[in-house]
């Protein structure tokens, strides 16, 4: 008899996975870390809806949409998602021999690779049903601030949630790789993210593409607010590749980086402790 | 080494330390050898997943997906094996029906007594059918009732003509399920034929038995009242004895606790110091 194909034996660890990972402690405590952002909203909603003069950033007033861009960015693309990234994915396979249940799943007729694959997808789903609420309720506080329009600004919530997908994908798939590749992974992913990446985006030359956080900032297309620190700032973030060139650089990462650790779980013994 | 397993059981003996599990991880492809090359069943068994539809595998430690049914992950498991949702629930089923776990299979199996977890893993490495079937120390922390069933079903599935190994540290356990055993030590078969060779041996040390029960007080009473029993002393909620003739000791242990005339016994374990002594005599003869 021939093993189940691989995308089917994928999706059927997902199914077995996602249950496990949605209601697991690492969720509880991410989905209070996710409320942050919504508290930080609701207070700036509340000074908005106070004082007429609304949110300032530099003298100027700063629509609802701009600050929601600014969020999405600063804390969710550059803070949540790489925690989620490396939370998440280091812990792929090493959960399941911590819990000492890998052996359920490596002794069933399925590649290796596909316990792997298949706890990626779960992680996917489950971070953005997390993240999903957060983005949601921060949009509805924040966005009509200012006189902003929640209407006009829904089609840019689509592209953001688009944007957030793609970075969890990247994160996570990079994360995963450092999991099974290196000991202490949970450090590595930590300094990777918030070490490694914001020196060398503020480094002129070539090393800010041996980062994930460069091909996302491509994808941020929110108007921020201009004359201020914020803006000159962005704007040193704004040397950026083209939508396109990013898309296929973050879907290499994810496919190179996926491919690697699927290659690695294939080949790596797991000793479990007695 | 080469190492034959007959159709029924196959007893795989030894102390702790001895290398019982690293041989199970092997020869069910969790661990590559780092010399020589491993067959199952004529095939090498190493990243060949399709080996995994004639082989069953019931892994010694206690670790679960606690917030799934029975039913719900033996289930999740079987349907690994390529099977529809609705054949992988009907063998999930067939396979807790085996294993007696019918009333509990929509229980939670963090709920799960420590006999019905044993059972469960049980059932997830029987329900696609294997040819092979492969249990580290399936007994171990089981009840005495629990035992008793288990020895039963694991000879029913023999004579239902699978092949089966069987490891335990326990010799009393191993000579329940059968007579054809493989003695390991120090990651090297030493022998490997009939039980009873080797039995006037282990008979000379004694045996020792650690019981967590309701009332330890009244069994050690009873205890001490036969001959055959050398020492006991009390740990927590437990009563350790040593015994000269662990045969009768085990029988009239089954017997108590069917009886229930002296409280629930929860757990029986047996260390393996005098197995360890047994084998040290074997190495140095």
């Amino acid at each position: 008899m021939k093993p189940p194909p691989l995308v089917q034996s994928s999706v059927r660890i997902f199914d077995l996975s996602l249950g496990q990972m949605l209601w697991s402690r690492r969720s509880v405590f991410l989905g209070v870390l996710l409320g942050g952002p919504v508290l930080l909203a609701l207070a700036l909603r509340i000074v908005s809806t106070l004082y007429e003069a609304g949110f300032r950033i530099n003298g100027v007033r700063a629509a609802g949409a701009s600050i929601f861009g600014m969020m999405i960015w600063l804390l969710y693309l550059r803070f949540i998602v790489p925690i989620l990234g490396v939370f998440y994915g280091t812990a792929l396979i090493a959960d399941e021999v911590d819990d000492k249940t890998i052996t359920y799943l490596f002794t069933r007729p399925i590649p290796r690779r596909a316990v792997l694959f298949g706890k990626f997808l779960a992680y996917l789903a489950c971070t953005v049903l997390l993240v999903l609420p957060s983005v949601m309720l921060v949009f509805f506080l924040v966005v009509p601030t200012g006189g902003g329009s929640i209407g006009a600004a829904f089609p840019s919530l689509v592209g953001d949630f688009g944007m957030l997908i793609v970075g969890l994908a990247a994160y996570g798939a990079v994360f995963a790789f450092v999991g099974t590749g290196v000991k202490r992974p949970l450090i590595v992913g930590l300094v990777f993210s918030f070490g490694w990446e914001p020196t060398v985006l503020l480094l002129p030359g070539y090393l800010k593409r041996l980062t994930v956080a460069y091909y996302l900032q491509a994808l941020v297309k929110h108007e921020m607010p201009q004359d201020s620190a914020v803006s000159v700032l962005m704007q040193v973030f704004r040397e950026v590749p083209s939508v396109a060139a990013s898309l296929v650089c973050l879907a290499a990462i994810v496919a190179g980086t996926l491919w690697l650790s699927g290659r690695a779980v294939e080949n790596r013994e797991y000793v479990l402790e007695q | 080494m080469s190492v034959s397993v007959p159709p029924g059981i196959t007893g795989l003996l030894g102390p702790n330390g001895a290398g019982k599990s690293t041989f199970m991880k092997v020869i069910t492809g969790q661990l590559k050898p780092s010399k020589g090359t491993i067959t199952v069943l004529g095939e090498p068994i190493w990243n060949n997943p399709s080996l995994y539809f004639r082989i069953g595998f019931c892994p010694e430690q206690d670790s679960f997906y606690e917030r799934m049914t029975g039913l719900e992950w033996v289930t999740a498991l079987v349907r690994l094996n390529g099977l529809s949702d609705g054949d992988a629930t009907e063998m999930a089923h067939r396979a807790l029906k085996a294993v007696e776990l019918t009333d509990a299979a929509n229980k939670k199996i963090g709920a799960y007594s420590k006999g019905m977890r044993q059972r469960v893993k049980m059932a997830q490495a029987l329900a696609h059918d294997p040819h092979l079937l492969i249990l580290d120390e399936p007994l171990s922390g089981m009840d005495p009732i629990a035992r008793r069933k288990t020895i039963r079903m694991v000879k029913d599935w023999a004579r239902a003509g699978k092949s089966i190994i069987v490891s335990s540290h326990i010799l009393h356990e191993i000579e329940s399920m059968t007579s054809n055993i493989l003695l390991i030590n120090q990651g090297r078969i030493l022998a490997e034929g009939n039980v009873h060779q080797i039995r006037d041996l282990i008979d000379e040390h004694p045996h020792t038995v650690y019981i967590r029960a309701e009332q330890t007080r009244a069994l050690a009473r009873a205890f001490l009242a036969q001959d055959d029993v050398l020492s006991l002393r009390f740990e927590d909620e437990a009563v350790v004895v040593q015994t000269g003739r662990p045969d009768a000791f085990y029988a009239r242990l089954t017997d108590l606790a069917a009886s229930g005339e002296l409280g629930a016994i929860h757990e029986v374990t047996s260390p393996d110091d005098n197995l360890q002594a047994v084998f040290k005599y074997l190495v140095k003869s």
